[in-house]
């Protein structure tokens, strides 16, 4: 549903991708945010990153850009932009809905955004036709409660799996267009992009871990029944 | 790989063995791991939070823009270190209380709006519609799923009879719920090692050569 979405973008859209995830969940959430920054630049999308996670967001989105950006000969400031981090999330997506600038003065290196030529043409979310969350907490919440809700903003979300059980209802109900859940969904995501990259290398060892806890689970569960046997053989 | 890169990466692989380590036993490499990261962390976010916060939106537009009048949320600001002065502990309030009055606001509006009222429209499906049975089944799973779990958490009556077998269909539901919960966090907790092994043979490994 994420694939499906971003491939509806006109050409040349305005999106924004969100780095809302800690160095800690790298494994699970980069490579979404690196399969999704493909999948826009393929279609030619003008990309604003930002984060609300203090702690490595801003750096890790200058990385995911600086590194992919060549590959489809794109420029910072025209094709795309860092507006970094800024506390508070809650007041940053709120305000950002009436005035990004006034959000975001200045890039993340420190540039005034009235410098920027790619934010000439944006005030606010009314000019960004998608939102590409990637978070291993509960921003993506306000993202649903704030951004889709109140401005109608058309929202993704990839999160850790550990918190992809509790987003799939905003997935039901229409809140997010899609969702991608832990690696497994990154390497999916990966697949139909056609970039196969370390979600896609790592699903190998999740697919034999899998295997290993479910015959242990059943090895348990064997065990238990044939000593429960026994117990009751004993008891008798 | 640049000299830098090559430090950066024995750094990395440093402080991820160092953490590691902890599998055996508890031991100081890592304990000093675990007190550089906290020390690093605090010491990062007061840095970032003095120049994007007060530097970028309360001194650089009083000063260079000529907006004087954020010298009030300014000081409302400073307010709340009143706290550290038992005499004057009473001050904090009146920010404290201008930050959860603007906070239940936003948040009362965002949560009705943005979660609680579209979740409850998504729940009452009509059972009749168009997209054939299969629809139609799962339609019914969700009314029977949230009716019969909202029964097992109602405390006022004795779980007997037909109030009891509901609230059993309603754990049943709750149990599927977790073991779902649990699958994605091994998933999630497996996925974190994968990358940390990924790294070490792929990067840290890999800068030997």
């Amino acid at each position: 549903m994420v694939f499906d979405s971003v491939e509806a973008l006109p050409d040349s859209s305005i999106v924004m991708l969100v780095f809302d995830y800690y160095p800690s969940t790298i494994a699970e959430c980069e490579p979404m945010a690196r399969t999704a920054l493909h999948h826009f630049w393929r279609k030619d999308c003008r990309v604003i990153t930002l984060s609300n996670i203090p702690l490595g967001g801003p750096s890790m989105a200058e990385n995911v850009t600086r590194e992919i950006a060549p590959e489809y000969d794109k420029q910072y400031g025209i094709d795309y932009v860092n507006l970094g981090y800024k506390a508070n999330y809650v007041a940053v997506l709120a305000g950002m809905g009436n005035s990004i600038e006034s959000i975001f003065p200045t890039d993340n290196s420190g540039t005034p955004l009235s410098e920027i030529p790619l934010m000439d043409s944006v005030v606010n979310y009314e000019q960004v036709s998608f939102i590409f969350e990637v978070a291993d907490n509960a921003t993506a919440d306000y993202w649903v409660s704030i951004v889709n809700a109140q401005y109608g903003v058309p929202i993704a979300c990839g999160v850790t799996a550990v918190s992809a059980p509790k987003y799939y209802a905003f997935v039901a109900s229409g809140q997010f267009v899609g969702l991608l859940g832990g690696m497994k969904g990154a390497a999916e995501y990966e697949q139909l992009v056609g970039k196969r990259g370390k979600a896609v290398v790592g699903m190998g060892a999740q697919s034999l871990v899998h295997l290993l806890i479910i015959s242990l689970v059943l090895i348990g569960n064997i065990g238990y029944f044939v000593t429960g046997k026994a117990r009751k053989g004993m008891s008798r | 790989m640049t000299g830098i890169e090559i430090f950066q990466t024995w750094l990395i692989a440093f402080f991820t063995l160092a953490l590691f380590s902890f599998l055996y036993k508890d031991n100081p490499v890592y304990k000093i791991a675990e007190h550089i990261f906290a020390g690093l962390s605090a010491g990062y976010y007061v840095g970032l939070i003095w120049d994007t916060v007060i530097i970028q939106q309360l001194w650089t537009p009083m000063t260079v823009d000529g907006r004087w009048w954020l010298i009030v949320p300014g000081v409302m600001g400073f307010l709340m270190f009143t706290r550290f002065w038992k005499k004057i502990t009473w001050v904090s309030r009146i920010p404290l209380a201008f930050v959860m009055g603007v906070t239940a606001g936003i948040f009362l509006i965002s949560q009705l709006h943005g979660l609680v009222l579209p979740q409850m429209r998504d729940t009452m499906l009509p059972l009749w519609n168009t997209q054939g049975y299969g629809q139609l089944f799962l339609t019914i799973i969700i009314v029977v799923g949230v009716i019969s779990t909202l029964i097992y958490f109602y405390f006022s009556k004795e779980h007997t009879g037909a109030l009891g077998v509901t609230a059993k269909v309603g754990i049943w539901f709750i149990m599927i719920s977790f073991g779902a919960h649990f699958g994605y966090t091994v998933m999630g907790r497996v996925s974190l090692l994968i990358g940390r092994v990924q790294f070490l043979i792929e990067d840290w490994i890999g800068s030997f050569t």
